[in-house]
């Protein structure tokens, strides 16, 4: 043996304090006091009041918003607390019972963040959002009642490193709401940055949420910008028509600008062509949550003869095992919220990841617009059945849902 | 009620391995995970066209098919399949030397192009670090001897491993002293200690040498799909194996019977059991879900010597760029960026705060596997150390300009020291604190490395008191808290050999 290290003096010695290190270690540890064990660290306690598992609300006023066919809720902490902070931009999935099905549905928060301060957020519902569940909110939500929301979620925020200082917001119908709250923000000095919001409505009285965008605009020192733009009507201080490129151009600043989009799914797909003229980097074009599509047999590589069909669906969670049925039409989730089961859903759009489930057995359609899987999920039969329509028999495992 | 033989609490990396262990072994065996998704750290998320990994810089250990390290032979004997990416150089680290001159070493793996390099940098070298290499060889083949069982008289282990045994009980810098390793040679050397989160001065060197040996021998590996392939693959051999798996589900109590604990109560319902392997830091076990009563004596003053002494913490900022790393002038997977290369002054600038922290880890994995990311992009990230109280009193108000202008504060540290601009590429970034480990793994103070393997109690010491530390029947802790320290081969070892102990204990008790 040719090498020979010695640390210390005596080679020895050295071998016998590393043969006693655990009684060393014993001695150190037998030194210490027999203190009661706690666990309570600050850092998680953060974390915690960021992101709650979800939180208990309660309905304390209603704004009718008349021919926009919309209403805003406020919503407060039933429990006194401050509510989770949020980015202007993100949104609540709100948990609902409706007839014995257990659905959430993702709404845009519309106030500034410092609400929160007072426990509260606002939402603003427009009739037929999302048909099933606007039309049962809008007919049964009142002061008073209790609701159960996430915590808020979703990257559709502005992002001082990534995003140029200036946007210009294109939004159609309730989509609107994100950028109201932007546009809040701005006026808070809790966001900095410009705002020019392109909105589109269909007749000047059917603006949503009009007369807020116009007051914050007036407050916020010039940093927010309204151009409503009016699909079935000519006036005086309105574009006319439909968001275009050119109207972008028109009302873009100089230099570099980000793009955000939030509206209903046909103005989106308008938009695409619109906003591919405008040469603009991907980094600045953003667009919020597109949802699934209602007519899935439209979507490239559907299987043919599958839309009007029924399915078994086979549904496992934890110890509890489901037989029901499932529509080809329908994305999976819906299915399983059908049957009562309180499964977990965020985005509804198959970005978020949340409803992540495995496959078992069966096969399933993800339109391309909504794959966000995981690379190592695409290959290993994991699939979000929040935008996954069955096209056979299928059994599936789903996590538990903390929204109760 | 539901009853298992075996569950594990925690899908983490020492989860995962422990619960295929005991399936393995025939056990009906559960693992519950509070998140939606397996692998704790070892996981991923996406943005836009970008998918993250949100923890791990390198894996050491893994080797190659043909000449397969540790972790891949583990991986493999539980029939977990990845695919594996080498990572082509050590490391690149542009810094001060301690004597204040300017460093900006880049060291190439495999022993020999490292000694070569070294002696190219600081001449002189040569011999101390062939030495040191030889001394890495018979540490782990001294260790592989101790942790196989074999008996031996101490006249024998003295004269097979006369070498571990003097260094066994010193750390780093006094090895290093004792080969007569040249300052800036161990100033290179030294690189490697924030990825244990121990500066030379209180690091075993028995611990520093398995993880480096481990790196320039091996060489180091990345998965070709991000941590979360990893994890995965182990999910899904565990159901091959007739385990089950439920995700979303916490465990928020242990239940005991008499001293002995016999189920779980989770936010899914009660569990029966005759073992838990539970994956979560032992005060969060002790402090919130066990009764106070079945906490021995020796726990409680275990864990009053480590006086919550987590380590430190993670500050991340994940970004994916529309240039690709050509394009940027990117050459080096993996950059350090410390202040300077004295562990203990730079360990004590990261713990006193943001003012003095300077540190920095910057990455881009396509260096490693070109398509990592879509054509004409790029994926980096650029992390460093906090110390708790820089997070422990921040407004939710004031949260997410905090993380903006030390993300800021990184990637202008990045250009300045290695002259790589990235800020006007950025197309995806998000940002992890150490409250967003603390949400996603429940972890003390979001902590990732368990308990600071410092001193008493550092890595030897602990693997040398294995089976006195966490004593309480059908309950054992597995983890980065565990016996071997922090990192993802420490957590996969730590969950092999905490499973084949329980296993062990079922057969004695007579549970079957
Ligand atoms: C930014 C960063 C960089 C890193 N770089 C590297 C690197 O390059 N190389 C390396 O080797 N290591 C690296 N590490 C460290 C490494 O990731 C960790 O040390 C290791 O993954 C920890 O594994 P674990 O099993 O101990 O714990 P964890 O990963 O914390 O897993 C514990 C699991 O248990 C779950 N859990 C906790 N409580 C409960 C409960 N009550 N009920 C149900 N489930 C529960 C958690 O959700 C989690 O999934 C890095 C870490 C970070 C954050
Ligand atoms: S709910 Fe977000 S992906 Fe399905």
């Amino acid at each position: 043996m040719a090498l020979k290290v010695k640390v210390g003096k005596i080679g020895l010695v050295d071998a016998l304090k590393f043969k006693n290190l655990p009684a060393t270690r014993d001695k150190v540890i037998e030194a210490a006091p027999a203190k009661e064990i706690t666990a309570d660290f600050p850092i998680n306690n953060n974390a915690k009041k960021l992101h709650p598992d979800c939180q208990k609300m309660v309905i304390t006023k209603i704004r009718d918003h008349g021919k926009a066919e919309a209403k805003t809720f406020f919503l407060k902490r039933a429990d006194g607390e401050k509510a989770a902070y949020f980015r202007a931009g993100q949104y609540l999935s709100i948990a609902l019972n409706i007839k014995g099905s257990e659905i959430t549905r993702p709404y845009s928060i519309s106030c500034s963040p410092s609400f929160t301060a007072e426990g509260m957020y606002t939402i603003t519902v427009k009739k037929n959002q999302g048909g099933f569940a606007a039309d049962y909110i809008l007919k049964n939500w009142k002061e008073g009642t209790e609701v159960t929301v996430s915590e808020p979620l979703g990257s559709f925020f502005y992002e001082p490193l990534r995003d140029a200082k200036n946007v210009v917001a294109l939004a159609g119908g309730s989509g609107i709401t994100p950028f109201l709250s932007m546009a809040y923000a701005i006026r808070d000095g809790i966001e900095d940055f410009c705002l020019t919001v392109l909105f589109g409505s269909r007749t000047k009285d059917s603006i949503l949420l009009g007369k807020e965008l116009a007051n914050v605009a007036a407050a916020a020192n010039g940093r927010v910008k309204i151009v409503n733009v009016l699909s079935e009507e000519e006036a005086d201080g309105f574009e006319h028509g439909f968001i275009t490129a050119d109207l972008i151009k028109k009302y873009a600043p100089d230099g570099e600008y980000s793009v955000f989009i939030c509206g209903p799914e046909a103005m989106y797909r308008f938009l695409v062509p619109e906003i591919a003229k405008l040469g603009l980097e991907a980094k600045y074009v953003r667009r919020e949550l597109l949802g699934v599509t209602k007519d899935v047999s439209g979507c490239e590589g559907y299987p043919p003869k599958t839309k009007t069909k029924k399915f078994a669906l086979t549904v496992r969670q934890g110890e509890n095992i489901y037989e029901t049925t499932a529509k080809a039409s329908e994305p999976l989730l819906v299915a399983i919220e059908r049957a009562g089961i309180a499964a977990p859903s965020r985005c509804r759009s198959g970005e978020c990841g949340w409803c992540r489930s495995k496959l078992v057995s069966g096969e399933v359609f993800t339109p391309a617009e909504n794959e966000g899987r995981r690379y190592a999920d695409k290959q290993n039969g994991y699939i979000h059945p929040c935008c996954a329509f069955p096209v056979s028999d299928i059994v599936i495992e789903v996590p538990g849902t903390y929204m109760k | 009620m539901v009853k298992y033989d075996v569950v594990v609490v925690g899908a983490g990396n020492a989860g995962l391995i422990a619960a295929l262990e005991t399936a393995k072994a025939g056990k009906k065996t559960l693992l519950i995970e509070q998140h939606n998704l397996p692998g704790g750290c070892a996981t991923s998320f996406s943005r836009g066209r970008f998918e993250f990994d949100p923890s791990l810089h390198e894996l050491c250990g893994v080797g190659t098919a043909e000449n397969p390290g540790n972790v891949r032979l583990l991986l493999d004997s539980l029939g977990v399949n990845v695919e594996w990416c080498t990572v082509p150089d050590c490391f690149r680290v542009i810094t001060k030397y301690s004597d204040g001159g300017a460093m900006d070493v880049t060291m190439p793996s495999g022993v020999q192009p490292f000694i070569d390099k070294m002696e190219e940098y600081v001449p002189g070298s040569r011999s101390s670090m062939e030495d040191f290499f030889e001394l890495l060889t018979e540490i782990d083949e001294g260790i592989a001897f101790l942790s196989s069982g074999e008996e031996a008289s101490n006249k024998e282990l003295f004269t097979r491993f006369g070498n571990v045994l003097r260094v066994g009980s010193h750390n780093c810098k006094d090895v290093f002293n004792a080969l007569g390793i040249p300052q800036r040679a161990q100033d290179i050397l030294s690189t490697y200690w924030s990825y244990l989160g121990v500066d030379m001065t209180h690091l075993g060197f028995l611990h520093y040498a398995c993880m480096v040996h481990g790196y320039i021998k091996d060489g180091a590996a990345m998965p070709a799909h991000t941590s979360h392939a990893i994890s995965v693959a182990a999910t899904e051999r565990l159901r091959e194996l007739g385990g089950d798996i439920w995700f979303n589900c916490r465990a928020t109590e242990f239940v005991f019977n008499g001293d002995k604990c016999c189920g779980v109560k989770t936010t899914m319902g009660d569990i029966e059991c005759d073992m838990v392997l539970a994956n979560i830091n032992p005060d969060i076990i002790y402090g919130k879900m066990v009764p106070k009563e079945i906490i021995p004596e020796r726990e409680k003053k275990l864990s009053a010597a480590r006086n919550k002494n987590y380590g430190a913490r993670m500050f991340t900022v994940h970004m994916g760029l529309n240039k690709t790393a050509e394009q940027l002038g990117i050459k080096d997977y993996s950059i350090f960026l410390p202040g300077t290369s004295v562990s203990e002054q730079e360990y004590k600038n990261v713990l006193a705060g943001e003012k003095t922290n300077e540190y920095g880890i910057f990455l881009c994995y396509n260096v490693v596997k070109p398509d990592y990311s879509p054509e004409g992009t790029c994926e980096c990230s650029i992390t460093t150390f906090m110390a708790a109280e820089d997070w422990n009193d921040v407004a939710p108000a004031e949260y997410a300009a905090k993380k903006t202008a030390m993300a800021k504060k990184l990637i202008a540290v990045l250009k300045r020291k290695a002259g790589i601009d990235i800020a006007p590429y950025i197309e995806e970034i998000a940002i992890s604190s150490p409250l967003t480990f603390a949400r996603y793994l429940n972890a003390p103070e979001g902590s990732v490395y368990g308990y600071e393997t410092t001193d008493w109690d550092g890595l030897m010491a602990r693997m040398m008191s294995v089976g006195k530390d966490y004593p309480i029947k059908g309950l054992k802790p597995i983890g980065t808290s565990g016996p071997r320290g922090d990192g993802y081969s420490s957590a996969y070892y730590c969950g092999q050999m905490i499973a084949q102990m329980a296993l062990k204990e079922m057969e004695q008790g007579g549970n079957n």
